[in-house]
């Protein structure tokens, strides 16, 4: 099941990342958090100056943002509106995270999706994603 | 030491060995984030590096100064290996420079904005310290 690609699916709410590495890179570190905003209208400052407004669809393990609908506003004000905006990792700012979104509950939903994914396949004879199960 | 059974054998449990000693150092800082929530218990309580230290200032206001003039002044909430941030409240300060014409004067210019809830990307972030108190 481990996919070498390093770009991650535009994918539903319910689908985790197909790739190992990118589930370990993500498990590490904050981004999970930004995977679990999918589906928020968020704003996303860039290194640019610029900010994009819309929704957002996917975030993959290196920050890669996918958004919908987008209001993009340049480092001068000019506004336009975007249907699918990708934004690569690196050139992200800031994420700006809503209000209503409870911070704990979605980094631990997000490691749980994950380890479901991990565990599938432990009972059984099943191809283990860690030889020797952590803990 | 071997932390997570014995299953592997020569060569492997060598390299098996190393990757759980990266492992446990990265549940380490996440653990220190989910520790505060009172959720998970940490694999250690000292300080032993760098980043132990911003450990120390978690749910705690401080100051971030930031690539390209830039400063955060908010409470932290979360961190990462990365120095990914999530800070609450936060005050942004932008400071720019505008040179007179004439008299060739430097003149200071900061723009402040307060955002609720932000997530900070750590490749922008220089350093990390308790707010500057002023005299």
């Amino acid at each position: 099941m481990e996919s070498h690609r390093n770009e991650s699916p535009s994918s539903g709410p319910n689908e985790v990342i197909n790739s190992i590495r990118e589930r370990t890179i993500a498990e590490n570190s904050m981004v999970v958090l930004l995977q679990g905003l999918q589906g928020e209208v968020t704003t996303v400052d860039l290194k640019n100056e610029s900010t994009a407004r819309g929704r957002v669809v996917n975030v993959d393990a290196f920050m890669n943002v996918r958004l919908e609908d987008v209001l993009y506003q340049d480092r001068q004000g000019q506004l336009t509106q975007l249907q699918d905006l990708f934004v690569t990792g690196r050139n992200i700012r800031y994420v700006h995270i809503p209000d209503h979104v409870d911070i704990m509950k979605t980094i631990q939903s997000q490691l749980a999706k994950i380890h479901r994914v991990r565990n599938f396949s432990s009972h059984g004879g099943g191809r283990k994603e860690y030889i020797n199960k952590p803990k | 030491m071997m932390t997570y059974g014995e299953q592997a054998e020569g060569d492997v449990r060598t390299w098996r060995m190393e990757k759980s000693g990266k492992r446990e150092r990265r549940e380490r800082e996440w653990y220190s984030y989910l520790h505060r929530q009172g959720c998970q218990q940490p694999t250690t309580n000292t300080v032993e590096e760098p980043l132990d230290l911003i450990r120390l200032s978690l749910d705690e206001r401080i100051y971030v100064k930031m690539r390209n003039d830039r400063e955060l002044r908010g409470r932290l909430h979360a961190y990462d290996q990365h120095l990914n941030m999530i800070l609450g409240d936060v005050e942004e300060t932008v400071t720019t420079v505008e040179i007179d014409e004439e008299t060739y004067e430097e003149l200071y210019k900061s723009t402040k904005r307060n955002i609720p809830m932000l997530f900070v990307r750590g490749d922008g972030v220089v350093l990390v310290a308790p707010p500057l108190r002023v005299g």
